[in-house]
Parts: structure tokens; C-alpha cells; sequence
């Protein structure tokens, strides 16, 4: 009946036990809404098991859906279960997650050991197993060299990987992070997808979000699209990208001349469309983005055009938003 | 490693000891805490170096009686000519006329002459107080009726008498005092109004210095902000990820501030303790008695510390700016404070947190001066008044000691009265936790 005076060595703890054959993540029929808005609207979605990106704009709703599964918010209708557990009543199963909020602030003033040990103990754990799990983790995202450096003095990148490390202390089976690549340099960028690849591999299930698709397609293939709060898509990137290359696509070229290179561009079977926006561009309409591609630099090369740029204007979130979203026009 | 074997006390505390100790660091890492500390030391600096002042100074030696004054020119001072027999009034007689000739006393033989002789305590009824040092009332030359003016049978003494009378803010008792002529009718001002004054200090500064000013004002800078500033920053996400309940780290964070407030408190006691022990009135080199009426200040001030921030804590969760919610109470209390020094048994004490903590202040007074009523009686009483002494009036300092000093309420003793403010404030200080954490429970935090 003592309390734990020294901390030393290693704690027995009563974990929580999740509910046999539960999802990590299930959610039924929820919504969330403020006053006549709704944040989201009728998810329904269950995962357990590898990495699955979040995809949506601004606002879609990707930052609620995480802080209602962090017990944050309350749903205004449905259930939303970990491990089969409501996270708004009981916050048991957190000893089982790992989050990476999107906030930018931390605490400037820990080192990244002290922060995440400091935090591994609100797991139960001694100061003795909290040490050992910063070190882990933070050798994990490779910040050993500056775990004992203060965080205000840590980059925007470095930063995000404290967070990514105070998130997998005690080994959690599911891991969300919100947003971990925004406003990263392209060599934490890598880092991190890196880490995130990992910890699918290690057979965790992670929910990354993002509002950019190219950084998503190549952590994940598995996405699931948020729009308005409504579940858009949700599948095998693969599936979601055939059923896109259907829909009309765009390629923008910038060439010094571009009547020249349209006349050889034409010839390409699966062009339906060309137009010149200005003296400089060129721009070309097609269901199969990929046959064009295949084929457009061995044009450009074989009759010696001079092309600066080439462009998919149309091959970002907002079109493939918009294509899904007005059920196949564009 | 050695395992340790579970219990939920163990895990309960590693999980604390984690928040209470970043609490720590946090606020040791922000300037703020220290400008509020550094304020509240230098506000209670100020005030003891008044009180080191007011004691290092003379306080007038009055002559009550007017018997160092020679009203005949005689040479001889009112006082030996009343001792001698002699009519002080007529200047053709005088102890000088004696045969042999008795030679004339200094005037200030005749300056605080006859001292206050009381030992008694309350209890309700009458009770024969005083000696006549001087010898101005046991004086031969008198009769016996003029010995004993207040007509108890008893010569020159001093009848004070404790009547019990009920008032709208509940029983009290009156105390009236009664003197032969003569009888005690010149004390040593200096003697009285240094102590006075010094209980007056240290019941003032313990008050409101202590209880009121620390009490409210840490919890008000330090306290309010436990939950909320974690919210508003955003960085309450990396505690509220974790398998911890809202109430707990309510407390957790609320222990950790107290763990900042609690020695910074205790230390300003001792440092009081110390300035009031040396500089204080009385012949030892340190007063050891008054030791324990600033040990219940502190412990007032602790308790009152932790009421106030599971309070302040849960207005900051309620709303984002708490500290306006926070302002009222506070103004409440301070009136509060001033309504328990003249009121100390008003029924509004009960609905405050001040009150109660005050209440050890005053029982713990109790307890450690018993006398304490009987010595405010005698400055108010001064010597005079109805002695039918000439310049008879309340001795300096005991205006401000009666003010600051008050009954525990209730009408209980000391020490039940003490145990009971505790186990109040011990209540106060959950239900606020409990409100806290049903505050924090059904926050929806973005």
C-alpha cells in the first residue's frame, strides 16, 4: 500500500484489457456538430492494422476526427470505440496509443529527454523505465545526438520528431499523427516518413494526416478522403487513382513553341483536347494521364522542342476533391 | 530491475510525481512566478520593517493620575503628599513640615507607579482583581469606606465582571471593570503598548498579511492558470493523450503549485517568526511563546493556499478568463476577513473560506495568550475611566489589538475550533476539486 517513493526499477502495472477481437479504431455512424455546423458527418469506419493516410483540405474535418478519438471532443451522435472503448468516458485505452497533436507549441523549455520521459511516466512507468524508453524512442527518430538540448532551440522538423517520439514511448499499437509533415525540411521529411513506414511494418496500426497527397502516397497506399466532413473515399490508393484516371485530365506545358510541339502531341492516341491559354502554353486534355506521360518526353526529345515546364495542374487534392465530389463531371 | 509489485497507490503516485514534478519546473522556468513571489516578499518586507520600527520606539510615558504633579508649589508631588497625608492642594502643608522634615521625591517616582496586577481568566461572573503598588488606596489615613469605593466588601482591588449578552451576531461577552480608587490607576505605558502593539502586529500581519494577502493572491496569479493556460496553448493535448483521468491531473497540477507555495509560505512564517521573536517586546532574547500562534498563520495560510487554488483552478477551467470569475471571490473574502475581526461569530463567516482559516488564527491566539481578552480589557480599561483618576483613557495599542484579535467563532475552544476549521477547509478544498474535475470532465478541448 506504499507509494512509489524512489522510483527505481521496473513497475508491475494492472494494464487495461481491451476488448477481445476489437478494431483499434472503430467509429459508428458519428457526427460532430456546433450548433447547425457539422464537423463531421456520419463516419463510419473501422481500421486495425497498417498505415492509413488521412487525406483532406483545410477544415475537412481530419483534426476533429482525431481529437474526438483522443477524447477531446464528444460526439454529438454515434459511438466511437478504441480498442472498444469510448475515449471521451474512460482514457484507459491511451495507454495502448500514441498521438502527435498538430499544435505547434511545446515546452521550449525541457529537453527532448526530460519531455518524453517526463511524459512516459503519465503510463505508469518508474523514472528508471522512463529513461530507458526516451532513450529507445528517441534513438528511434534519430534525435540521440540532441536528446539533451532544449526544444525551443530545435527546428521545426526536429520538433515534430520529439513529438513522433513522446507518442511512441510504451510501445503504443496505434499511433495517429496529425499533420507530421507540415512545415518540415525535406530531410525530416524523409526521416519521418521513414519512421512511419516502420511502425506499419512493425504491424502498428498508424493514422497519418495530411492535406497534400503526394506526401500520403508515398507513406501509405491505404487513404481514406475527408471532405466537409464527409467520408469521401476510402480504400486502396490504386483503386481510388483508376477510377480517376477516367476523368479528364489536364497537362500544361510551357514551350517555346507550342503550336509546333501540338501538332506532334496530337498525333498520341489518347489526347481528345488541345488549347493554347497564352503565347507560351500549351495545354492538353486526356482520360489517361499515364499512356500521355509515357509518351510525351520521347516526343519532346525526337522532334527537338525546347519545353520548360510540365505540369499537372489538375493532379492535385482540390480536382480530385472536386471530381469525387460532383459524382464524375468535371 | 527489480519489479515492483502493483498496488494502485504505486501507479496513482508515479503518474503524480511525473505531474507534480514538471508542474514544479514549469513554474520555476517562468518569470512570473517569481515577480509574484518577489511582490508578495517585498510587501511583507515593508510591513515588518514598520513593525521593527514602531518597536524600536519610545512609547510616552503618561502619568494617569496626574500624582507627579505639584498642584500646591510645595516642591512635593501629589502622590507623596496623598502617601503622607498631607493636603495636596495647600501649599502650607506639606511632608516638609514634618518633624523631622521628609524630603521631597523626584515627580517621576510618581510616572507609572502602580502597575496592572491582573491574573485571572474568562469565565462568567465577578472576580477581585488588582494590587495597589503604590499605596495610594491602602493608605492609612483613608477609611474604610474610602478604600473600597466599588463596594465589594473587598479593599482596594479591582472587580471585573464578564457578562454574557446576546446580539444579532450572537453571544458575546461584555466585560466591565470596577476599581477602588487608587487601585492599579497608573501602568507603565511602554511595557503595555510595546506588547500591544506587538500582538497587534503579529495578529495583523499573520491576517492579513498572511492568510488574506498570500492566501488569495498566490492562488490568484499561480493557481488559476493550472488547467487553463495548458488549454489555451494547445500543449494540454500531450497530458490528456495519455492514460491519465481529467481529475487527476486537476490535483497532480494543484499539488505541484502547492509544492511551490507551501515552502515559499512556510518560509516567510519562519522569516516572521524570527523578526517578531527578537524584536518583540519582553525580557527573554526570544519570544519562544508566540512561536505557535505563527505556526497556525502558516498552517492558516497553506490551508487557505489550497482551497483558494482548487477554486481559482476550476473558474480557469470553466472559463478562459477565470481570473475576472476569480476577482469577485476575492473581493468577497477580503470582506469576509474584515467582518471576522468584528464579527467573528456572524453566520456569513460560514459561508467563506477566510473565515474558517482565520479561525486558527485566532484559536491558535487563544491558546498561546490566554490573557488576551484581559489584557485589551486593561489598555481599554488604562488605569482610569471610572477610577476616578484625572487623565484616565485606553492605553495606546490596545484599540488595534482588540480590533485584529477576535474569538474563534462558534463558541468553541481552542483547540476543537482548530480541528474543526481544518476538516471545513479540507472539504471546501474537495468540493472544489470535485466541481474542478466535473468542469474539466465535459470540457471539449480543441
Amino acid at each position: 500500500m506504499m507509494p512509489d517513493f524512489d522510483q527505481q526499477g521496473a513497475a508491475q502495472t494492472k494494464e487495461w484489457v481491451p476488448e477481445t477481437n476489437a478494431p483499434a479504431i472503430l467509429l459508428e455512424n458519428v457526427s460532430k456538430s456546433y450548433g447547425r455546423i457539422f464537423a463531421l458527418s456520419n463516419i463510419t469506419l473501422a481500421l486495425n492494422g497498417g498505415v492509413t493516410g488521412i487525406l483532406g483540405m483545410n477544415g475537412a474535418g481530419k483534426s476533429t476526427l482525431f481529437n474526438l478519438l483522443m477524447g477531446k471532443l464528444k460526439v454529438s451522435q454515434g459511438t466511437i470505440k478504441l480498442f472498444g472503448t469510448d475515449p471521451w468516458k474512460n482514457p484507459a485505452p491511451y495507454a495502448r496509443v500514441g498521438f502527435v497533436p498538430e499544435h505547434e507549441k511545446m515546452y521550449d523549455w525541457m529537453t527532448a529527454h526530460g519531455f518524453v520521459s517526463t511524459f512516459a511516466r503519465l503510463n505508469g512507468l518508474t523514472r528508471d523505465e522512463a529513461g530507458i524508453e526516451a532513450d529507445r524512442v528517441l534513438e528511434f527518430v534519430g534525435l540521440t545526438d540532441v536528446a539533451h538540448k532544449k526544444i525551443g532551440q530545435f527546428s521545426k522538423g526536429m520538433r515534430q520528431r520529439v513529438k513522433i517520439a513522446h507518442a511512441l514511448v510504451n510501445d503504443p499499437e496505434l499511433i495517429i499523427l496529425d499533420e507530421p509533415l507540415q512545415g518540415c525540411d525535406p530531410l525530416a521529411r524523409t526521416t519521418i516518413m521513414n519512421v512511419i513506414r516502420e511502425l506499419g511494418k512493425m504491424g502498428r496500426t498508424v493514422l497519418v494526416s495530411s492535406h497534400i497527397l503526394q506526401e500520403i502516397e508515398r507513406i501509405t497506399e491505404q487513404i481514406v478522403i475527408l471532405h466537409h466532413g464527409r467520408l469521401l473515399a476510402l480504400g486502396n490508393l490504386h483503386s481510388i487513382r483508376e477510377r480517376l484516371d477516367q476523368i479528364p485530365h489536364r497537362i500544361s506545358i510551357q514551350a517555346d513553341n507550342p503550336k509546333a510541339l501540338a501538332k506532334d502531341v496530337i498525333d498520341i492516341e489518347e489526347v481528345f483536347g488541345i488549347s493554347f491559354p497564352d503565347g507560351k502554353n500549351l495545354s492538353i486534355q486526356t482520360h489517361n494521364l499515364g499512356a500521355i506521360h509515357a509518351q510525351l518526353p520521347r516526343i519532346i526529345v525526337e522532334n527537338n522542342h525546347k519545353v520548360t515546364t510540365i505540369d499537372n495542374p489538375d493532379d492535385d487534392l482540390a480536382s480530385i476533391l472536386g471530381y469525387l465530389t460532383s459524382g464524375g463531371r468535371v | 530491475m527489480a519489479t515492483k509489485p502493483d498496488s494502485i497507490y504505486r501507479s496513482l503516485d508515479r503518474k503524480a510525481a511525473a505531474i507534480v514534478e514538471f508542474t514544479l519546473r514549469q513554474y520555476r522556468t517562468k518569470k512570473s512566478t517569481w515577480v509574484v513571489l518577489g511582490v508578495g516578499f517585498t510587501a511583507l518586507s515593508l510591513i515588518f520593517m514598520i513593525y521593527i520600527d514602531v518597536m524600536s520606539s519610545e512609547f510616552e510615558s503618561i502619568d494617569n493620575d496626574g500624582d507627579s504633579y505639584d498642584y500646591d508649589n510645595d516642591g512635593y508631588p501629589t502622590g507623596q503628599e496623598v502617601k503622607l497625608g498631607t493636603d495636596p492642594f495647600n501649599f502650607e502643608s506639606h511632608p516638609g513640615l514634618f518633624d523631622p522634615p521628609i524630603e521631597p521625591e523626584p515627580a517621576s517616582m510618581y510616572i507609572n507607579e502602580d502597575g496592572f496586577d491582573w491574573d485571572i481568566t474568562t469565565k462568567i461572573g465577578e472576580q477581585s482583581v488588582g494590587y495597589d503598588d503604590d499605596g495610594d488606596c491602602l493608605n492609612v489615613n483613608r477609611t474604610d469606606s474610602q478604600k473600597d469605593t466599588n463596594g465589594n466588601g473587598i479593599p482596594c482591588d479591582i472587580v471585573v465582571s464578564f457578562i454574557s449578552t446576546q446580539s444579532q451576531l450572537g453571544d458575546r461577552i461584555v466585560i466591565d471593570v470596577d476599581a477602588d480608587n487608587g487601585v492599579d490607576e497608573d501602568p507603565d505605558e511602554d511595557a503595555y503598548s510595546r506588547e500591544a502593539i506587538h500582538l497587534a502586529f503579529v495578529l495583523s500581519i499573520g491576517k492579513l498579511g498572511f492568510v488574506l494577502l498570500l492566501g488569495i493572491f498566490l492562488p490568484l496569479f499561480l493557481a488559476t492558470g493550472l488547467v487553463r493556460d495548458e488549454m489555451t496553448s494547445g500543449t494540454m493535448h500531450f497530458m490528456l493523450a495519455k492514460p491519465i483521468a481529467r481529475s487527476e491531473i486537476f490535483l497532480y497540477r494543484v499539488i505541484g503549485y502547492l509544492g511551490i507555495v507551501w515552502p515559499y509560505v512556510i518560509l516567510l512564517g519562519i522569516l516572521g517568526g524570527l523578526v517578531s521573536g527578537f524584536v518583540g517586546s519582553g525580557d527573554s532574547f526570544f519570544r519562544f511563546a508566540d512561536l505557535g500562534v505563527w505556526l497556525a498563520i502558516v498552517f492558516a495560510t497553506m490551508m487557505a493556499t489550497l482551497v483558494y487554488g482548487m477554486l481559482f483552478n476550476a473558474l480557469g477551467v470553466l472559463w478562459k478568463y477565470g481570473i475576472i470569475l476569480a476577482i469577485p471571490f476575492a473581493a468577497w473574502e477580503l470582506g469576509m476577513a474584515l467582518l471576522s475581526m468584528g464579527a467573528p461569530d456572524s453566520t456569513l463567516l460560514r459561508f467563506s473560506i477566510i473565515g474558517w482559516a482565520l479561525m486558527i488564527v485566532d484559536a491558535a491566539a487563544m491558546m498561546v495568550w490566554p490573557n488576551l481578552d484581559m489584557f485589551i480589557e486593561m489598555g481599554a480599561w488604562g488605569g482610569g475611566g471610572d477610577g476616578g483618576t484625572i487623565f484616565g483613557s485606553s492605553l495606546q495599542g490596545s484599540a488595534p489589538l482588540s480590533f485584529f484579535s477576535s474569538k474563534p467563532g462558534l463558541g468553541l475552544s481552542p483547540f476543537v475550533a482548530t480541528i474543526i476549521s481544518t476538516l471545513v477547509l479540507l472539504l471546501q478544498a474537495a468540493v472544489f476539486w470535485f466541481l474542478g474535475s466535473v468542469l474539466f470532465k465535459g470540457k471539449e478541448i480543441q
